[in-house]
């Protein structure tokens, strides 16, 4: 088994579809890895001349998943650029959206698509290692997934007036208050959902230590880290953009209007999703990281107490900056309590009640970024208004986009670890899998685009079609 | 994923998933009985993809309105291929990628499908309906009219001289929102979601698509949008038009494809 190319296809249990393909050289080791987004949309184009009040809710189907992080983004873009500053109600009110967005999302990813990785030896027959088997042999797991997942959903579906794709969150604040009984109602569906990500984190943790060994060295390449940060306290809604180095040390902190001036995008010919990096260092120097992980190692410790307390654990543990790709799915998990608790602590306070949750607008023209923490990274806006509040020029960056060049790198890390001399281990392909899947990749923002798939295909070094696996 | 217990429920009883992406590892679609696709085609992979599935299923359902109409991805079809590939991606070598089909299309464009489940996104209770009347070998119940009958808001002709942006006035908790001057949808779009935007005080952007009588007759959307807002607003229907006109998106925002409308004939719930 010399000379091969394996490639990976559909990557399963992802947001989206990819493609991996590894080239094996001649002696069966790893010479290359790539990862494909194989389609395009073009929403750059399609929204030019769109007003600017309803952009949120069209920019928002980019992804279902991500709807509310984007929607986020886009209205504190235009608010940006009409110089609007919301109530300090509001402020609250879509923070609480926002947890509600990462609550529903890594509750998912958790849950749905990495636990089985961990639950099952990784030598497991594949048609066994889903969530639904897990759900046969544990219905109560199946359950509290299922509680904590709609949770999110609630506090989406109560303050956002729609599950997917909310509608409430407009430039200048949020439409509707939050009434007395609906806070009384999401309260308690909080303390329930505090208990399960206890219970989660500490079955997690235990699970995570038994493929720890086997994944350390898989993929740690060694980048610069990404997040929004408050006083070093970590922050998914509001905050400085700071960049950190591999050896942790502070390179910058952006604000959202500074920051698109320092990412570059950059395509290559085997992909349509592109590749951003940080300007000021180039490419490759300037490969730098966001997501879970990211905001572990900028961040020096969360608002909250139990995340707060696992941050510190974590560090101690993994070190920080943390670089090993697998310990993505370890810091999800102190995202998704972090939330929780911080969910948990808006609602308890009558403040969220207050009716003072719009301001008037004042529609100008000129350019804005919005920037917030979407579940996967740093996700930031930019737009150019005319004169008229339609849409001239439109700029997009996106977390899977940032990661697309370190997914590359360590999905190559990953295969020289795993491959040797050619030699195709069980569950071999799972491993690399994985790599890509802590990652939680989002194919459809990084190309604005739908339906990609990831499948996995033997060649022979001429290119020859050999097997697909 | 939205439907939470009553997915449960679904799952424990009359269901078995055996092949899903997003949630199975298994990469070679099995023969099954049920198939429910998601998104529209776009390459020439996706169209290899969706006639795969079509012969390997008995029951074929798509879900989404990607799927069954096109969708906001349709929007991609003002820019042409050419001119996308040309001003994006210049240095693409596309014999490593998946060709491109010249427009976005709906599934049904390429394939038979048994239901067409629209919506932006659809909401779980319609989903779960559909699937249970399918396994009960029941016909799945149809909402062929339009979102204005799921609203409780009050249709009251109304002396206006204008239209009015979204937000540029408190809506009126009762009031149909056309009525308030604001441009709802709901008239032109298929009943079935319950009207949450509406209700919510959000105007309608269609994301159920045309009803059948929007469908299969030859009326002119436009017009009649134009009319509904003249009866309920007093509008001049000049004004009406100038102004629905400047803004190219207002309408259509969600069904901009070549959408073979007679396939679905009687198949849209």
């Amino acid at each position: 088994m010399t000379g091969k190319e394996i490639t990976i296809s559909p990557n399963t249990r992802i947001e989206g579809h990819g493609k991996v393909t590894i080239i094996l050289d001649d002696s069966g080791n790893v010479a290359d890895a790539l990862f494909y987004a194989t389609e395009i949309r073009g929403f750059e184009y399609f929204l030019k001349g769109m007003e600017a009040d309803r952009l949120p809710f069209i920019i928002s189907r980019i992804c279902g998943v991500c709807s509310t992080a984007h929607i986020m983004a886009s209205v504190e873009a235009i608010e940006s650029i009409y110089e609007t500053e919301t109530t300090e109600t509001a402020k609250k009110l879509r923070e609480l959206l926002l947890m509600g967005q990462i609550i529903n999302n890594h509750s998912l990813v958790c849950y749905f698509l990495t636990l089985p990785d961990f639950w099952f030896p990784l030598e497991e027959d594949s048609s066994k290692r889903n969530i639904f088997q897990i759900m046969r042999e544990r219905p109560d797991i199946g359950r509290k997934a299922i509680a904590l997942r709609s949770f999110g959903a609630r506090i989406l579906d109560v303050i956002g007036k729609r599950e997917v794709h909310i509608l409430s969150v407009i430039p200048g604040g949020v439409v509707y208050p939050l009434k007395g009984r609906e806070r009384e109602e999401l309260l308690k569906e909080a303390e329930n959902a505090y208990a399960i990500t206890i219970e989660a984190l500490e079955m997690g943790k235990e699970l995570f230590e038994k493929n720890w060994a086997d994944f350390k060295k898989a993929g740690d390449y060694r980048t610069h880290y990404m997040a929004l940060t408050k006083s070093g306290a970590m922050d998914f809604y509001s905050g400085k953009v700071r960049v950190i180095n591999a050896e942790g040390e502070i390179v910058s902190d952006l604000g959202p209007a500074d920051y698109m001036d320092h990412v570059e995008e950059k395509i290559s010919s085997w992909t349509y999703a592109k590749f951003a990096y940080l300007k000021s260092l180039g490419w490759p120097q300037g490969i730098v990281q966001v997501g879970p992980t990211a905001r572990m190692n900028v961040n020096r410790k969360a608002t909250t107490e139990v995340a707060d307390r696992e941050m510190q654990e974590f560090k101690n543990k993994y070190g920080s900056p943390a670089h090993a790709t697998i310990l993505l799915d370890y810091a999800r998990l102190i995202d998704l309590m972090y939330a929780v608790e911080k969910a948990r602590e808006l609602l308890q306070s009558d403040e969220l009640t207050r009716t003072d949750t719009r301001v008037k607008v004042e529609p100008k023209s000129g350019k804005g970024v919005g920037v917030v923490e979407a579940p996967r990274g740093t996700l930031a806006h930019e737009y150019v208004l005319d004169n008229n509040g339609r849409l001239e020029q439109l700029k997009l960056m996106i977390p899977t986009q940032i990661n697309n060049q370190a997914i590359n790198l360590n999905v190559k890390d990953a295969a020289t670890e795993f491959i040797h001399n050619g030699e195709i281990k069980p569950g071999l392909l799972n491993r690399i899998e994985m790599i890509t899947r802590a990652y939680d990749p989002c194919i459809k923002c990084a190309t604005r685009q739908t339906g990609e798939r990831l499948r996995v295909e033997i060649k022979d070094n001429r290119g020859r079609l050999v097997t697909v696996l | 994923m939205n439907a939470g217990e009553a997915l449960l429920e679904i799952l424990s009883s009359d269901f078995e998933i055996v092949y899903s992406p997003t949630f199975i590892d298994l990469k070679e679609i099995p023969n099954v009985d049920l198939a429910i696709v998601e998104g529209g085609v776009r390459t020439k992979e996706d169209e290899r993809l969706i006639r795969e599935v079509r012969a390997k299923c008995r029951t074929l359902v798509a879900l989404g309105l990607c799927a069954t109409h096109g969708g906001i991805t349709s929007l991609g079809n003002i820019i042409s291929l050419k001119n996308l590939m040309e001003k994006e991606y210049s240095l693409i070598d596309t014999t490593k990628l998946p060709e491109l089909e010249d427009l976005m299309y709906p599934v049904c464009n390429f394939v038979d499908v048994d239901y067409y489940i629209p919506g932006c996104p659809p909401m779980p209770f319609l989903i779960i309906h559909t699937l249970k009347s399918i396994v009960s070998g029941k016909q799945p119940l149809r909402h062929q009219t339009v979102v204005c009958t799921e609203c409780h808001r009050k249709i009251v002709p109304a002396k206006l001289d204008r239209l009015y942006g979204i937000y540029e006035k408190a809506v009126d908790p009762e009031l149909c929102l056309v009525s308030q001057g604001f441009v709802c949808l709901g008239s032109l779009t298929r009943e079935g979601c319950g009207a949450p935007c509406p209700r919510a005080g959000f105007t309608c952007f269609g994301c159920r698509g045309p009803p059948d009588s929007m469908m299969y007759r030859s009326r002119d959307m436009y017009a009649f949008l134009v009319k509904v807002i003249a009866s309920r607003t007093s509008i001049p229907e000049d004004t009406i038009k100038e102004e629905l006109y400047r803004n190219p998106f207002v309408f259509h925002t969600f069904i901009f494809s070549s959408f073979e409308r007679a396939k679905a004939r009687e198949r849209v719930i």
